[in-house]
C-alpha cells in the first residue's frame, strides 16, 4: 500500500448560522464531524453520500478553504488545518480543486490563456518568455487546441470550460486534486470524456484525487477506495471491492442496493432496499448514531452512543454498533 | 477520445465581454441616439463658448428680448445677451457640475460600499447605517440648509480675503457657488452608489470563481483588482451614466430655487428660472434652456438604458 499523502484526523467543520426572520436565533450546522482517514499517494478516493451530507465541506476543510472547526490535516508532517493564508500559499500549489459548475468557476473577464497563465506567474513556475509555450502544453494536456488561449469562457461549452478549470489546476503542478462533482453538471457523453481525461492525467502526473460524486456507477469505475458519508459523518470506508461487494454499514447496504448490477444474473436477484423517512437536519442531528432514525436494524444503544470509527481488518473502516 | 466538441468554437476573432457589450450597444438605436446627443452636448460644453460670436455676458440694450433670428440664433434675453451663447455656456456649467459631482459621489460611494461589502461585519453595519441616514434626509432640505448656513459666511470670508490680498481670485464668488453646489450635490448623490457597489461586491464575493482564485493561493489584492472590480463595474457604469443626467437636472432645480449656480454665470436652471418670469411675452427665453435640459436628460437616460441592456444581456429580456 502507498504511503499517505494526507492524513485527516478527527476533522470537524461546524457553520454558525442565524435563523429566524430577523436572524435572532443562533444555531450550528454540524456539516462535518470527526472524520479520520488517510488519502494515499496516487490513489483515487471517492466520497459518496446524499446531497448535503458534507462531502464538499470535507474537501473544502482539507484544503483550508473552510477553516476547520477542529481536527488536523497532516501534509508533509505539518498540520495545515491551522495555517493562515500566507502559510497556506505555497501549499495551495500542491493541493488543488476543480468545482462542479464550469459556468461559474472561471472569471468571465479573463481569457483562457490568462486564466491558465495566472497561477504559473503567481507561483513563479516559469519565466514570462516560456509562458505561452507552457500554456499551450497545459491546454494540450487537457485536450484543447492552443488557439483557445485567446478565447473567453463564455465562448466555450461546459465540457471545454471544465477542461480549462482542470488545466488551471494542473498549471500549479499539484500532487492532489479535489474533484468536487467535477463532472456532475455535464452531459453524460462529455462526462465519460472528462473521466478518461482525469484518469490519463493521473497516470501521466502521478496525481492523487479526492473524487466527490453522486453517481455510484462512475465511482465504481474510477475509484481505488470509497468513503460513504451520512449527515456529516463517515459511515464506512474501504477499497472499492470492500465497499461495493461487501458493504458492512446498513446505510451503505441501502445505497448499494440502488446501483444496477452489470451482471444480469445479479441484476435479477438484486433486492432494492428503500430507506424510510427523510435525512434529518444537520442543524439538529440525531443523538448516538446519526443514522438510527432510519436504520432498519437500529438497537437501543444506537440512540445514545456514537458508534466508534474503527478498522474491521484489511483497511475496511466502519462506524456501526451492529458490525462485529 | 473524440475531439468533436472542440470544433464547436469557430475561428472568428475572440470576443471579450466588453467588446461584446459594445457591439450590443451600437446595435441599439436609442442608445446610439443618446450617445450621439451626449457627445454633441459634451462638444458644446468643451468648445461651444469659444465658437460663439458673442460673449455670454455682453449686453446689448438695443436688442433686448429679441426673438430668434439669424443674428441671434435663439434670440436675446432681457439684457440683450445672446441666448445661444448663454445656453452653450450653461451646457459647460451643467457638464462641469455633473462630472465633478458624480466623480465625488462615485469616489465616496465606491470606497464605502466596497469596504462594507468586502469586509462585512461591523464595518458593514456602520457604513450602511450612515448611508441609510443620509438617504433619509430630504435632498432639497439638505441643500437649502447647507446653502443658507454656509453661503453668507463664506462670501464674507472671500470678501475679507480680497480686501486683504487684492487677489482677484477672491472676488469671483462663483467659486463659492461651485463649492457649495458640488459639495451638497455629492452629499446627496453618493448613497445609491455605495449601496450598489456593496450589493455587487457581496454577490461577487460568493461566486465560485472567487473560491477558485483563493484555492490557487492568489492574494486578496489580486482577487479584488482582477476578479471583483472588473465584474462589479458594469452596473456602476450604467448607474454613472444615469447619475450624470440626474445631476444636471438637480443642478437646474437648485439654480431654479436660487441655491445653485448664481447669475450672471449662465446655467440652464437659472435661465429657466429667469425665462419663467416672462414666458408669456418671450416664450423663447423659457423654451430654449428647458428644451436643452430635456434633451440632455433624455440623452443620458437612453444611453444609460442602452448600457444596461448591453452590459447585462440576460437581464434585458
Ligand atoms: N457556508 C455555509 N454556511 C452554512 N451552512 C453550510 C455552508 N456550507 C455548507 N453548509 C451546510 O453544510 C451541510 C453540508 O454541505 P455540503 O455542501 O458539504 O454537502 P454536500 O455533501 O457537498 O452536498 P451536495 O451533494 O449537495 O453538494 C449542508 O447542510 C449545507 O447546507
Ligand atoms: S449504529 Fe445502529 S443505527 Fe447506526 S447504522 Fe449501526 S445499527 Fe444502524
Ligand atoms: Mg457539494
Amino acid at each position: 500500500m502507498s504511503p499517505a499523502l494526507l492524513r485527516i484526523e478527527n476533522l470537524k467543520k461546524h457553520f454558525p448560522v442565524r435563523l429566524g426572520a430577523f436572524g435572532e436565533k443562533a444555531a450550528t450546522v454540524y456539516a462535518l464531524d470527526d472524520a479520520s482517514f488517510d488519502i494515499l499517494e496516487g490513489e483515487t478516493l471517492s466520497l459518496v453520500g446524499e446531497s448535503g451530507c458534507g462531502k464538499s465541506t470535507t474537501g473544502f476543510a482539507i484544503l483550508n478553504l473552510h477553516r476547520p472547526t477542529a481536527g488536523r490535516v497532516i501534509y508533509k508532517g505539518e498540520n495545515i488545518a491551522v495555517f493562515d493564508e500566507a502559510r497556506m500559499r505555497p501549499i495551495r500549489r500542491d493541493l488543488q480543486i476543480v468545482f462542479q459548475d464550469p459556468y461559474s468557476t472561471l472569471n468571465p473577464r479573463m481569457t483562457i490563456g490568462e486564466a491558465v497563465g495566472e497561477p504559473i506567474l503567481f507561483h513563479k513556475l516559469c519565466s514570462k518568455a516560456e509562458l505561452p509555450g507552457r500554456i499551450e502544453r497545459l491546454l494540450a494536456d487537457v485536450g484543447l487546441p492552443g488557439r483557445f488561449a485567446q478565447r473567453y469562457p463564455h465562448e466555450l461549452s461546459g465540457g471545454q470550460r471544465q477542461r480549462v478549470a482542470l488545466a488551471r489546476a494542473l498549471a500549479c503542478e499539484p500532487k492532489f486534486i479535489v474533484c468536487d462533482e467535477a463532472i456532475s453538471a455535464l452531459d453524460v457523453s462529455i462526462q465519460a470524456q472528462i473521466i478518461n481525461l482525469l484518469l490519463d492525467l493521473q497516470e501521466k502526473y502521478g496525481l492523487t484525487y479526492l473524487f466527490i460524486a453522486h453517481d455510484l456507477a462512475v465511482v465504481r469505475h474510477i475509484s481505488d477506495r470509497v468513503g460513504v458519508m451520512y449527515l456529516g459523518r463517515l459511515a464506512e470506508l474501504g477499497t472499492r471491492e470492500q465497499v461495493f461487494a461487501d458493504p458492512l454499514h446498513p446505510y451503505t447496504k441501502a445505497l448499494m442496493s440502488a446501483v444496477p448490477e452489470a451482471d444480469p444474473a445479479g441484476e435479477r436477484t438484486r433486492q432494492r432496499q428503500i430507506l424510510e423517512g427523510d435525512v434529518p437536519s444537520p442543524l439538529d442531528p440525531p443523538s448516538g448514531c446519526r443514522f438510527h432514525t432510519r436504520c432498519p436494524i437500529a438497537m437501543e444503544k444506537c440512540r445514545s452512543s456514537v458508534p466508534e470509527w474503527r478498522d474491521t481488518g484489511a483497511g475496511h473502516f466502519v462506524a456501526c454498533h451492529a458490525v462485529p | 477520445m473524440s475531439s468533436a466538441p472542440l470544433l464547436a468554437v469557430a475561428d472568428d476573432p475572440p470576443v471579450s465581454l466588453w467588446r461584446d457589450a459594445w457591439g450590443r450597444l451600437i446595435r441599439n438605436r436609442l442608445a446610439v441616439a443618446g450617445l450621439v446627443m451626449v457627445l454633441v452636448l459634451a462638444f458644446a460644453a468643451a468648445f461651444g463658448p469659444m465658437l460663439t460670436p458673442y460673449d455670454f455676458l455682453s449686453q446689448n440694450l438695443d436688442a433686448r428680448n429679441a426673438g430668434p433670428s439669424l443674428v441671434h440664433l435663439f434670440g436675446t434675453d432681457d439684457l440683450g445677451r445672446d441666448v445661444f451663447s448663454r445656453v452653450l455656456y450653461g451646457t459647460r456649467t451643467a457638464f462641469v457640475v455633473a462630472i465633478v459631482v458624480t466623480a465625488l459621489a462615485v469616489t465616496i460611494g465606491v470606497t464605502l460600499g466596497a469596504t462594507a461589502g468586502f469586509f462585512g461585519g461591523l464595518f458593514d453595519r456602520i457604513i450602511m447605517w450612515f448611508t441609510d441616514m443620509t438617504m433619509s434626509v430630504p435632498n432639497l432640505l439638505l441643500v437649502v440648509v447647507i446653502n443658507a448656513s454656509l453661503k453668507a459666511p463664506l462670501s464674507q470670508w472671500m470678501e475679507t480675503q480680497y480686501l486683504a490680498t487684492l487677489n482677484p481670485f477672491f472676488r469671483e464668488t462663483i467659486w463659492i457657488d461651485f463649492l457649495l453646489v458640488f459639495g451638497s450635490m455629492a452629499l446627496i448623490a453618493w448613497p445609491p452608489y455605495a449601496r450598489l457597489v456593496r450589493a455587487q461586491v457581496l454577490s461577487i464575493r460568493s461566486r465560485p470563481y472567487i473560491t477558485a482564485a483563493r484555492a490557487l493561493g492568489l492574494t486578496n489584492r489580486i482577487i479584488l483588482t482582477r476578479y471583483v472590480v472588473p465584474n462589479a463595474i458594469g452596473p456602476l457604469i450604467v448607474s454613472v451614466s444615469a447619475g450624470l443626467g440626474t445631476a444636471m437636472v438637480l443642478e437646474s432645480a437648485f439654480s431654479f430655487l436660487g441655491v445653485g449656480v448664481n447669475p450672471p454665470t449662465p446655467s440652464w436652471g437659472n435661465m429657466i428660472s429667469d425665462g419663467l418670469r416672462v414666458w408669456q411675452h418671450y416664450p423663447h427665453l423659457l423654451a430654449v434652456p428647458a428644451i436643452v435640459l430635456g434633451l440632455a436628460t433624455v440623452a443620458f437616460s437612453f444611453l444609460g438604458d442602452g448600457l444596461n441592456d448591453a452590459l447585462n444581456p440576460r437581464g434585458s429580456k
